[in-house]
């Protein structure tokens, strides 16, 4: 266990020119598929680095150790397109080869602690970050949230100051005229920068609790404690993990979250997917944590 | 229903205790596995190298259940783990 103040190595980055994505001669080992059937990424091995391509967009080789990561772009390809990519997608895939843990979650600082949601793409994790760092708290991240133990305090670690929001969620949260980053070629979600109004925390923060967002359509605030078991197959589903066919790094995987999964933290949240809901649903969350504090 | 002989675990098959549960990794396959507290306690007899007959009769002891029921509920478990390569039949 290593502490969040620890020594890091933070994945280098380094861009080239653009690329035509070649066939590969072996196949992939692993993709990713939109639900609609889209295909969004392919996972390839390169002796014992590895190849992520993005088809139409983007190359990227990871190292085998995580430390050294090459982007080729495809032509056409905006810079912002590829930080997108990177900070979204390959970043924490290239942290997992550091055995860091790395989950699908956002996180907000609430003052002593900080509470992180968890779920798929579409769950509402950047949506209730965005709830709370507007309206007093602070987020960490929208998402590719980073564990760390400090002793055995299970520590937050704060990532890109933005988050990414679909319209509605833009339209419902965020004041006109708020910072941007670019647009980029593959989705219409809009990255919003940290500023007064969306307000960021750039220190690591004791984890308080995890939620795991349902997918229920409720019309009240649903709370409920996870059994330890329910809670590390959970983190499993909602871990970035490059290679799941490498057993050394599955086992240390496997250590790392049933160590978590073995904390009282786990919840799991249903709520109503009303904007005009958010703050009764911010009001059950404060209550929650103040409960387990007192 | 016949419980067999002797099982093992294969090097592959990891296992960790979360509260009273059990959650299995097969490494090689990289699927996972939960075992109910009961499952979690035959699965720690297993570990300990506890006969499937033993753990029938210490489980006999440790609940208020029948000879068959449990018979049959340990060899459904065993049997259960085993298609899916989490414990060999020696």
């Amino acid at each position: 266990m290593s502490g969040p103040t620890g020594a890091r190595t933070a994945p280098r980055l380094t861009e080239h020119g653009e690329r035509e994505q070649e066939p590969v001669a072996q196949p992939a080992f692993h993709r990713w598929v939109f639900a609609d059937g889209t295909l969004w990424a392919l996972f390839f091995r390169q002796g014992p680095d590895y190849l992520v391509r993005f088809p139409q967009l983007a190359d990227f080789e990871v190292a085998s150790d995580g430390v050294n990561v090459n982007v080729w772009p495809v032509a056409g390809v905006s810079p912002a397109t590829l930080q997108h990519l990177y900070l979204n997608q390959v970043l924490p895939l290239a942290l997992s080869r550091q055995g860091k843990l790395v989950l699908h979650a956002s996180a907000v600082d609430l003052g002593a602690h900080c509470v992180a949601f968890v779920g798929p793409s579409g769950r509402g994790k950047s949506t209730l970050a965005t709830s709370f760092a507007t309206t007093g708290a602070r987020f960490l991240t929208d998402d590719g949230l980073q564990l760390e133990w400090c002793g055995n305090r299970l520590m937050v670690l704060p990532s890109h100051p933005s988050v990414r929001l679909w319209e509605d969620s833009q339209t419902a949260l965020i004041a006109p005229g708020a910072a941007v980053a670019p647009p980029v070629d593959y989705t219409p979600k809009t990255r919003f920068l940290a500023d007064g109004a969306l307000a960021f925390c750039d220190e690591a923060r004791v984890l308080h609790s995890l939620f795991f967002l349902g997918s229920r359509d409720v019309s009240t605030v649903h709370i409920e404690r996870m059994k330890g078991a329910s809670a590390l197959l959970e983190l499993v589903r909602s871990s970035f993990l490059l290679d799941i066919d490498e057993r050394e790094m599955l086992a240390l995987h496997f250590d790392e979250i049933s160590l978590i999964a073995n904390l009282p933290i786990h919840y799991h949240l249903d709520y109503p997917r009303r904007f005009d809901e958010l703050p009764l649903v911010r009001q059950a969350i404060l209550a929650h944590v103040k409960e387990g504090m007192d | 229903m016949q419980l067999p002989e002797r099982m093992t675990i294969p090097a592959e098959v990891m296992a960790r205790q979360v509260g009273e549960e059990v959650v299995i990794l097969d490494l090689a396959s990289g699927n996972y596995f939960g075992l109910d507290p009961v499952g979690a306690r035959i699965w720690r007899l297993l570990t300990e190298g506890k006969l499937p007959t033993e753990i029938r009769d210490i489980l006999l002891e440790e609940y208020d259940v029948s000879h068959e029921q449990l018979e049959q509920d340990i060899g459904r478990l065993i049997n259960e783990l085993s298609a899916k390569g989490l414990l060999k039949l020696d």
